[in-house]
């Protein structure tokens, strides 16, 4: 048995399984192969987490919440949405499991329940993504019931940005991810599991079969096997040893959050948030842990990793909290500023299986519900590496082509309607005499223009479209993609 | 393949003048003339770059994508030397 300092300390030459990335994901996986013995494991990631999503998540434990038109709407859609509906199943077993090796002082379930709040300033994507949220309750046989806004402890929004009308999910709560994480790593520390504090900076390959991992300094790490689990970083990782091997493309979703320490007013007791908005989660406010809360809701795709943020969105999310959440959220104290990366792939969904590189393997992709499956995703990870039949739907691999879920019609209209709720929500203010249908042309106009400059028939979501269209070299990576698989698709086979 | 100074700007200004459809429009422009002041867009840069990559058969290098390098046909012309010269 090591403890935790040692496990950080050790610097192996060998493991039967390098897990690299120590978010949840690779701490999910690990924790499960050390459950069945799977053999000696090593976890390669560095113990700040800079610019990775799960430390900066607010661990929502939501499936119905983050329902969109969208979530239902295709096969594909459907069986990432029940994903999520299977991992929530996971949950009160990963909390009780972990509690022990907690050392927060709070409770890793920082609330059981989420309310879930229709305002007027987030336009029609609110509404229409409220009724979508309804509906999949009904139709998934979950627990809802509407609640008078007025009546949710801590929800006291000004008075211009009221709801008139909420729901209560009393089976949607969240976790304190900073405590599961640490919790999970605690557990890890007290098995035969290594925990290295550093990056790894590529993978090493001998013809067609994965060896190991070169770390920051140049050391070695031996291995058959290796799970990249590097979020927004792994494509950039498993070019390192698969150099013309085209993925789908991935992205990183910059979030920016902030804890805050309460100093008056009513607490919040649940998660309390919008539908999901135009390009991200909605606003929330996860309580906990202790005294503090978590102020969520930005999503900018953007051309690099970094744990940046810019002013229009601290802004954004400060004044929206106080405008739609509670006033007094104007006199917390902010105790830390939180900034990570989302893995969000070009089809929105994850990339999980092997690579076309044997014994190398890829788990990321999971965009903003990636903390969330990450105990579902472990046990087909590693059933899969254990030669046994996957547990989830093969679709997601990543040796696929992108998942095509919508026309381009279907995509320019979504963008249209993404804009639109940025733009009302925003404040955003257009002459007297304009209307929103001409609000709506342009945008209209931009996503038209965007599809013929590009010449591509893949239809984009809104956030790829809406950064596509915002960076060069977003859009030439989108376009060179797609030019490749044309390329390629034009090959006569076996050539 | 050489490919003279000169017939680098005169590619790179056809190129710029279709995308941007400014002759047809009666607007003369030189190598100088500042592009996004004669309207270009973000949307049209976009398929300039393009165009351009494809045309001169280079990778115009990450930090090359921006405003700044769109600027002129003269601007534009120096980066697809540059990378050129990375290619040869």
């Amino acid at each position: 048995m090591r403890t935790e300092s040692a496990s950080h300390k050790v610097r192996p030459d060998q493991a039967d399984i390098v897990i690299v990335g120590n978010g949840a994901l690779g701490l999910f996986l690990a924790d499960e192969l050390v459950e069945r013995r799977a053999g000696s494991v090593v976890v390669v990631g560095p113990g700040n987490r800079d610019a990775g999503a799960s430390a900066a998540a607010g661990a929502m434990l939501g499936c119905f919440g983050e329902t969109t038109t969208e979530s239902l709407r295709t096969d594909a859609s459907r069986t990432r949405f029940e994903l999520g509906v299977r991992a929530h199943d996971r949950w009160p077993e990963v909390t009780a499991r972990l509690e022990e090796y907690s050392t927060t002082g709070s409770p890793l379930l920082v609330t059981p329940e989420s309310h879930v709040v229709l305002n007027s300033i987030g336009a029609t994507l609110d509404t229409v993504n409220y009724e979508a949220m309804i509906k999949a309750l009904d139709e998934y046989g979950k627990p809802w019931a509407e609640i008078d806004p007025n009546e949710i402890p801590g929800y006291r929004p000004r008075l211009d940005t009221r709801a008139l009308k909420a729901v209560h999910l009393p089976n949607e709560g969240a976790v304190d991810a900073r405590g599961v994480l640490a919790a999970l790593e605690n557990r890890l520390a007290q098995t035969d599991t290594v925990l290295v504090d550093q990056t790894v900076a590529k993978l090493v390959r001998n013809n067609g079969q994965i060896i190991g991992v070169e770390l920051d300094d140049g050391h070695f790490i031996e291995a058959g096997t290796v799970v990249v689990a590097t979020g927004a970083r792994s494509e950039a990782l498993v070019k390192t040893a698969l150099d013309d091997f085209d993925t789908v493309p991935m992205f990183p979703g910059l979030g920016f959050a902030m804890l805050a320490r309460r100093t008056g007013g009513e607490k919040f007791r649940s998660v309390v948030r919008t539908p999901n908005r135009g390009f991200a989660c909605g606003l929330h406010v996860v309580p906990g842990p202790g005294d503090l809360e978590y102020y969520g809701a930005t999503n900018r795709l953007v051309d690099t990793v970094s744990s940046v943020t810019w002013m229009a969105d601290v802004r954004f999310l400060a004044q929206y909290s106080m405008q739609q959440l509670d006033e007094r959220v104007a006199s917390h104290e902010v105790v830390k500023w939180l900034a990570g990366n989302r893995p969000v792939t070009l089809d929105g969904f994850p990339l999980i299986g092997w690579l076309p590189l044997s014994g190398l393997y890829l788990l990321t992709g999971t965009y903003r519900d990636g903390f969330h499956c990450a105990p579902l995703l472990a046990e087909h990870v590693a059933n899969e590496l254990q030669g046994k039949p996957g547990t989830i739907d093969p679709m997601f691999q990543p040796t696929r082509k992108p998942i095509e879920t919508r026309t381009i019609e279907w995509s320019i209209d979504e963008y249209v309607e993404h804009n639109l709720a940025g733009w009302f929500e925003t404040g955003a203010q257009a002459a007297p005499q304009m209307t929103t249908n001409q609000i709506a042309d342009y945008y209209r106009n931009m996503a038209i223009k965007f599809y013929e400059t590009m010449n591509i028939d893949y239809a984009l979501g809104p956030d790829i479209l809406w950064y596509a269209q915002g960076s060069l070299l977003g859009a030439r990576r989108v376009a060179r993609y797609f030019q490749r698989l044309a390329r390629a698709e034009a090959q006569p086979v076996g050539a | 393949m050489t490919i003279s100074q000169e017939s680098t700007t005169e590619a790179v200004r056809a190129l710029v003048d279709k995308h941007l459809n400014l002759t047809a429009h009666g607007f003369e422009f030189g190598v100088d003339d500042d592009l996004w002041n004669l309207g270009m867009t973000s949307l049209s840069c976009m398929g300039l770059m393009l165009t351009i990559e494809d045309t001169f058969q280079v990778e115009l290098p990450e930090e090359a994508l921006k405003e700044d390098t769109f600027r002129s046909v003269g601007s534009i012309t120096a980066a697809v030397r540059s990378a050129s010269e990375v290619r040869a």
